[in-house]
């Protein structure tokens, strides 16, 4: 009965792991490997809920009834009976979040698109806006602009544009908001997950910080790209002051400030012992979820069988 | 060691940022000198004249050579709005991460002056090496 405790307990490993693993592997393969990873777990926890449920919900006369089997031959102490039911409730409030967060993720990428084709006329993607306050952004829709100020252009040497330009272009090109929805979506159907979305958002910076360093051949120049355009940025009299968040995670207060500490250091090596534990992880909770499900029907199967040779 | 090639895309947006950030209508030499590098000035003088007839650039006619201009038509001023009004919605909600990426976040004072101590030159360009080296 432990069985269903191992996708929760994989959750919890992995929100852990996910800030570590982010800081050690090649960005590219952090972000890729724990949204997969997020969606795995997130899908292995709904499972072993929602068996739990079911078994809850099948001692239910009526239930029982209707599906024809003993209500004796699925009998569990009443703890176990209480959990289920609990779990049955969690699973149906985190569905409702998931769906809430996949509707709310559609109707951001439809709010993207529309506001890429208001933009206007654009030089492959790249849109520069008449504005005072120096900024750079990428709008990730389907087809996706690169919006930046005037103001921040100006500010920079033609080497330092291109970063800027190659970082933005990274995250079009490789599609990184599709692994923030990704692992939302995991994370709100599994809020222990909660930790790998933030992990999975640094990842897909530094991932665009390394495609702009590799492009222009020069990882200092980037750093100092990125340095350049930060200080801009909070210089400009408009720019807005960051406020303190209430609770104070050290960890996503500079990311800035360890962007440019990565890019002077040299580009993270491939750690393939880290990627096989953690897959090696995520498929323990697949595998236990696998069997939940298995034991269960096989239990059913059994219930069946005695109504039927009992009445 | 030798930057890559670029490709027409990343051109066309370099030649772009480059109009754009001069605070004068530039040539397509101003252009040139400011990319610096193995450009041909052909290549940079089509890429103008595709940007402009995109719509993209404006250009007159100075002397015998062109000088070029973001175009600032009103659709360019409604562009503006547009992306002002998508990173105000946007910014409002926690999980605006989703479709806005944005090249650099605000910094606090002491991000500032960690971020002025790698920049300063005289400073050797390093960074703590934690976690580089254990495999």
């Amino acid at each position: 009965m432990t069985l269903w405790l191992v996708p929760v307990l994989v959750s919890v490993a992995l929100g852990l792991v996910a800030g570590p693993l982010e800081r050690r592997l090649p960005p590219a393969t952090a972000a890729r490997l724990l949204t997969v990873s997020a969606l795995v777990s997130a899908l292995a926890t709904g499972l072993v809920l929602g068996v739990a449920g079911f078994i809850a919900l099948s001692q239910v006369p009526f239930v029982a009834a209707a599906g024809q089997w003993s209500r004796a031959a699925l009998q569990h102490g009443r703890t176990t009976q209480l959990l289920g039911a609990f779990a049955g409730i969690m699973v149906i409030a985190l569905l409702g979040r998931a769906v809430h967060r996949a509707v709310e993720a559609l109707r951001h990428l439809w709010a993207a698109e529309a506001t890429c084709r208001r933009l206007g006329p654009d030089a492959n993607g790249l849109v520069v806006t008449d504005d005072s306050v120096p900024d750079a952004y990428a709008v990730q829709g389907l087809q996706g602009r690169i919006v930046v100020s005037r103001a921040m252009l100006s500010g920079l040497t033609a080497e330092e544009r291109r970063v800027l330009l190659a970082h933005e272009a990274s995250h079009l090109r490789h599609r990184h908001h599709v692994y923030l929805q990704l692992t939302q979506l995991a994370a709100a159907a599994n809020p222990a997950l909660r930790q790998v979305t933030e992990a999975v958002h640094a990842a897909v910076e530094r991932w665009a910080d390394e495609d702009a360093a590799a492009e222009v051949g020069d990882r200092p120049l980037a750093a100092r790209a990125l340095a350049r355009a930060s200080l801009l940025r909070h210089h400009s009299p408009t720019a807005p002051a960051r406020p303190r968040p209430a609770s104070a995670l050290a960890a996503v207060t500079s990311g800035v400030v360890s962007r440019t500490q990565a890019l002077l250091r040299p580009a993270p090596r491939p750690r393939h012992l880290l990627v096989l534990s953690t897959t090696a992880l995520v498929l323990c909770a697949a595998v236990a979820a696998g069997l939940t499900a298995h034991v269960t029907e096989d239990q059913f199967e059994v219930a069946r069988h005695v109504l039927h040779h009992t009445s | 060691m030798s930057t890559s090639a670029r490709g027409r895309g990343e051109l066309e947006r370099e030649v772009l940022a480059a109009v754009a950030a001069a605070p004068a209508p530039v040539s397509a030499n101003d252009v040139l000198r400011d990319l610096d590098g193995e450009l041909a000035y052909t290549t940079v003088m089509t890429t103008l004249a595709r940007l402009e007839s995109k719509g993209v650039l404006t250009r007159q006619l100075d002397g015998r050579a062109y000088r070029y201009a973001l175009a600032g038509d009103p659709a360019e001023v409604d562009a503006s709005l547009a992306a002002h009004r998508m990173r105000k919605v946007l910014e409002s909600r926690p999980d605006r991460a989703g479709v806005l990426a944005r090249f650099v976040a605000d910094l606090s004072d002491e991000d500032e002056q960690i971020l002025l101590a790698l920049l300063a030159p005289e400073t050797e360009l390093r960074a703590p090496a934690s976690e580089a080296g254990s495999s």
